[in-house]
């Protein structure tokens, strides 16, 4: 959607909105950003809208289907009742077809549901990392460490985290990219060290788990106009996000991993 | 029902989309024996006109437009298109002065209960086109398809659904404190 905006004026409902779903062109985008950055009531209203944004899915996603339901509308896909639901009760097959009709619908129902609960544990884990990112950027506030150096960052974790994780120096990073600070997260319910970089004007937020827990978010994704990246390095896993390109945020991802 | 490379494409893509197809049903029936059945409809009206669906395309708002399309022609769909919304009367809808504070704020949409109930209050045609939004996570372009409406209505339904969302949830707290 290309939009233009009056980077002075307060945002619009609708452009809140818009930029919070990713819908903003890139360039309105970043206006958008720009304003966030110098405007704590629009802050605050991305903040308190993404909130709601992530609760709505959240509860929205309430009514599961019975392994019955689902089973009967799978039966209805595949052919194997061309007649209604409740057909299909009064019908009465024998024992041995019931059995088999159950075996089948089992060994669907247990890939349906993989597959969905796969990608619903790996869309929210994106949500989670997105409005993390999206959360400090709104938020305006200082990172809990502040700091461009390394020997300061990394020991402030110390007794903080349960693993810990090697920074690269200064020199080891990309092209214009700087350690900005960064904060104690939960990532998943996993205590997490969010690092905060300056790429350029952007920002960028790397999270760094124990890689002891499940792999949930795809090695490369994009979410609501954010890039995300996961790689895994030693007993880490980082998962990258930003509004930079998707080459300058593998470049950071893979100066993390180096330093490991 | 004869096996197809036609039925057999449509099942591969329909086929993961079960479960969200249900629970999409139930919020427009709100009634889980209603919504199975809408669904099993929209499955057979999708499947044979399978062959309007163009490749490239999303085709889980192509199935989304389908199920919703045989909501409207079913008895409660009819029912609530004849119900005129507040929508159509915005000044109803204005904000709300609160004085609470961003905390509070955080307290409320992380209430489960209070969510929930938040979102059965809201009128339908804002807690659709905001749930194929945020949950269904379909861009604007794809709601408007699904919703047969333009584009500046589904921000529009969007923007005003979550705005009334939030007032609801400042409404509950208010009578909580």
């Amino acid at each position: 959607m290309t939009q233009t905006m009056d980077e002075t004026a307060h945002l619009k409902p609708e452009e809140v909105s818009a930029y919070i779903d990713g819908e903003l062109s890139s360039d309105a985008s970043e206006g958008c950003l720009r304003h966030l950055r110098v405007c704590h009531p629009c802050s605050l209203r991305v903040l308190t809208e993404t909130q709601v944004k992530a609760a709505t899915a959240r509860e929205g996603a309430r009514f599961a289907p019975s392994a019955e339901t689902l089973a009967r509308l799978s039966a209805t896909l595949h052919g194997e009742s061309s007649e209604s639901r409740r057909s299909v009760i009064v019908r009465r097959p024998s024992f041995v077809q019931a059995a088999w009709y159950a075996v089948a619908a089992s060994i669907v129902l247990l890939g349906v549901m993989g597959a969905w609960m796969q990608v619903r544990r790996s869309n929210a884990m994106e949500a989670e990392i997105v409005d993390q990112h999206l959360a400090m950027l709104s938020g305006g506030a200082a990172p809990e460490v502040e700091s461009t150096d390394r020997h300061t960052v990394k020991p402030w974790f110390q007794g903080r985290l349960p693993f810990s994780f090697n920074l690269p120096e200064a020199g080891a990073l990309p092209p214009d990219t700087t350690l900005r600070g960064a904060d104690l997260a939960y990532v998943n319910g996993q205590p997490a060290a969010q690092l905060i970089f300056n790429i350029g004007r952007h920002e960028a937020s790397v999270f760094l788990t124990q890689r002891a827990g499940r792999v949930l978010i795809l090695a490369a994704a994009t979410r609501s106009g954010f890039n995300l990246r996961t790689a895994t390095a030693a007993e880490l896993r980082m998962t990258a996000v930003s509004d930079v390109s998707p080459a300058q945020l593998d470049a950071l991802v893979t100066a993390l991993e180096k330093a490991q | 029902m004869k096996s197809s490379p036609v039925n057999d494409s449509f099942g591969d893509l329909a086929l993961p989309l079960l479960p969200v197809l249900y629970r999409h049903a139930v919020w427009l029936c709100r009634d889980p024996s209603e919504a199975e059945d809408l669904v099993q409809e929209a499955l057979s009206k999708a499947l044979r006109g399978f062959e309007s669906f163009q490749d490239g395309t999303n085709f889980k708002a192509w199935i989304f437009r389908v199920l919703r399309n045989s909501f409207l022609t079913s008895r409660t769909g009819l029912a609530m298109s004849r119900t005129v919304y507040l929508e159509d009367h915005p000044g109803l809808l204005d904000s709300i002065e609160d004085g609470l504070t961003p905390e509070d704020h955080l307290i409320r949409v992380n209430d489960q209960a209070a969510v929930h109930q938040a979102l059965e209050q809201l009128q339908p045609q804002l807690r659709e086109a905001v749930l194929l939004c945020d949950l269904e996570e379909l861009k604007y372009r794809e709601i408007a398809d699904v919703l047969d409406i333009p584009i500046g209505t589904v921000m529009s339904r969007i923007t005003r659904g979550r705005r009334a969302l939030y007032q609801l949830l400042q409404l509950q707290y208010r009578e909580s404190r």
